[in-house]
């Protein structure tokens, strides 16, 4: 089984390009990011993972061509990950705990997971310890903090309504001094090696947008460089899945892709071993690197939310089927105006204007 | 019924500034609701068949943003006017902000519920025009915001604007459609009641957008003269 793990200089040169690549660097760069995560100085990481699926982790661990996963491993000092390290119970613990000592003020704080604050967190505990309390005492002393994953950076599925368990990412918890988001559902795994290759070549944090996300991942529309852009603009629309349209590659949205509304680079990065991304297979973007998405962008096979009504309780409509319901008020009311006109009129025989001109031109 | 003998006076109310916003306004809306409906939900399918470009949705998207910064000319012309225009034009004269425009407003209407035959004679807009203009401003400033940011998510003052009203860009996108039905109610009622103004009193306010000029009874003309009023 020797160098079953181990990585080989070709693929490790590979994903330094494709890295760099990300992070919008021209090729010249791919030296200095080798030279930057090759240095035998690495950074310590230790990965929480609290209320979420771990889809996060298996997107980086299950690429094998090349192995993304061993990347990571090779370019950081990985010292806590409950997915695949071998400690369990106390064992564990304990190797947290001796991080966050012997690391203190060093180590890059990786985040996975919503977090439970509802009656005290109570809803989401590992080794008896409420994540939230967690989150907080390893967050203290880490140098950075990067929340990997929609659930981590806005609260994921867990946050969406109702909440039951008071789901929020990981803002809300320790603030956004040190962090650095890396949404998506799952976000793409060159996302985070470009943001910790970044950090490791140029000694600082990347340029953020407005929800703290790397600008070179997350400051591009996915609709302005998707693939079927030009089906989209000619006005060439898949009516329904496996229609004629839907067969021959159309534009997805009409059933309610949320491509220009998401900001991503899944058109270009795509994911997996083989560059497939959802509109690629013929599915509408469902928006999972946007805020809330889980409520925002649903129904997802439609184009906008519905309008919930505030009165009453629960009662949710289509946009399109109120407006023209007003729309008829509208007109049920025009015509309901100008009857009642011609009704008084009837009533109370002619007047006004009429009256007015035969005395004024008995006047003149 | 008794009806005192009248005589009509033209007076000169609308400047060629209000006038120019007036159509710009209603050309940019008609457009924008067409080619918004278009936008939103494309019923036309063109077919893969036909080998040659239509560019259906990139033509009347185009169509959509002319429109847009016209929309967005004639809101910046009518704002200039509300504070610089003639004293019919300015927002004080057609707001209810005193006494003497709230009895108006609830006269006029009165007038239109059918409950008084008194046409409520005004120089300038009644108010009761004045509160339902002052809703279409602001849905108009909103259009105008959501419309910017949905279009251009990545400039930096318009995403801080837009991110702070509305969230993200899906919400403006929500924001910006729910609207556009109001512009809806407001073009069928507003050319019902002018249609319907036209009828029930001899103002000739439809000839008025275009010459600028309404009659109003040589009373109430004397009236607004003894107001001194600038502009007659």
């Amino acid at each position: 089984m020797e160098g079953f793990g181990r990585l080989n200089r070709r693929d490790f040169l590979k994903i330094c390009t494709m890295v760099t690549a990300t992070m919008g660097l021209p090729h010249a760069f791919v030296d200095r990011v080798y030279a930057a995560v090759k240095a035998k100085q690495k950074p310590t990481v230790i990965w929480l993972n609290f209320m979420e699926c771990t889809g996060c982790t298996e997107t980086l661990l299950r690429s094998s061509h090349p192995p993304l996963g061993r990347f990571l491993l090779d370019i950081v000092n990985l010292e806590y990950h409950e997915t695949i390290m071998a400690g369990a119970g106390a064992q564990a613990e304990e190797a947290l705990n001796k991080a966050i000592k012997t690391y203190k003020g060093e180590y890059i704080l990786v985040v996975e997971g919503a977090v439970s604050t509802k009656d005290g967190g109570i809803y989401c505990q590992i080794g008896g310890k409420p994540a939230i309390k967690i989150l907080k005492e390893v967050a203290k002393d880490a140098k950075l903090v990067i929340a990997y994953g929609t659930c981590a950076t806005f609260g994921g599925i867990q946050a969406a309504a109702p909440n039951p368990t008071g789901a929020v990412g990981v803002s809300e918890v320790i603030g956004t001094s040190k962090l650095i988001n890396v949404s998506g559902c799952p976000p793409n795994p060159y996302n985070l090696l470009a943001t910790v290759a970044y950090i490791l070549t140029f000694n600082r944090p990347p340029e953020l947008d407005d929800y703290r996300r790397p600008r070179f991942a997350y400051g591009r529309r996915i609709h302005d460089h998707c693939e079927r852009r030009p089906h989209f603009d000619e006005g060439r629309f898949v009516e329904s899945f496996g229609d004629d349209g839907h067969k021959k590659g159309y534009c997805l949205y009409k059933v309610g892709c949320k491509g220009p509304v998401t900001f991503a680079n899944c058109m270009t990065i795509k994911f997996c071993d083989i560059g497939a991304w959802p509109i690629g297979a013929g599915h509408p973007c469902l928006g999972c690197t946007e805020p809330y998405f889980w409520d925002r962008m649903t129904p997802f096979y439609e184009h906008l939310p519905k309008v919930t009504i505030p009165v009453g309780e629960g009662i949710i409509a289509d946009a399109e089927k109120i407006g023209s319901y007003a729309i008829a008020g509208a007109g049920i009311a025009i015509g309901a105006h100008a009857a009642a006109g011609l009704v008084k009129r009837w009533v109370k025989g002619k007047k006004s204007s009429e009256t007015t001109i035969e005395t004024e031109e008995k006047e003149g | 019924m008794k009806v005192e003998p009248r005589l009509y006076k033209r007076v000169f109310v609308w400047s060629w500034a209000l006038r120019l916003f007036h159509w710009t306004f209603a050309f940019a809306t008609a457009a924008l609701i067409i080619t918004g409906l278009y936008i939103h939900n494309p019923p036309v399918t063109t077919t893969w068949d036909e080998f040659r470009p239509s560019f259906l949705m990139a033509t009347l998207r185009y169509y959509h943003f002319v429109a847009a910064y016209f929309f967005i000319a004639a809101v910046i012309l009518r704002t200039y006017l509300l504070f610089f225009g003639n004293k019919y034009e300015r927002a004080k004269d057609f707001l209810p902000v005193n006494r003497e425009n709230i009895q108006s407003l609830w006269r006029s209407l009165k007038f239109y519920l059918y409950i008084t035959d008194e046409h409520e004679w005004r120089v300038g807009h009644t108010v009761l025009a004045g509160v339902m203009y002052s809703i279409i401003f602001f849905s108009a400033l909103i259009m105008i915001v959501t419309g910017l940011y949905l279009l251009y998510p990545d400039v930096t003052i318009i995403k801080k604007i837009g991110n702070f009203f509305f969230g993200t860009v899906q919400m403006a996108r929500f924001i910006h459609y729910l609207f556009h039905w109001i512009f809806i109610f407001f073009v069928l009622a507003h050319i019902y009641i002018a249609i319907w103004n036209d009828f029930k009193a001899s103002e000739a306010i439809i000839s008025g957008v275009f010459s600028g000029s309404k009659f109003l009874p040589a009373d109430v003309v004397e009236k607004e003269i003894k107001k001194e009023a600038p502009y007659i």
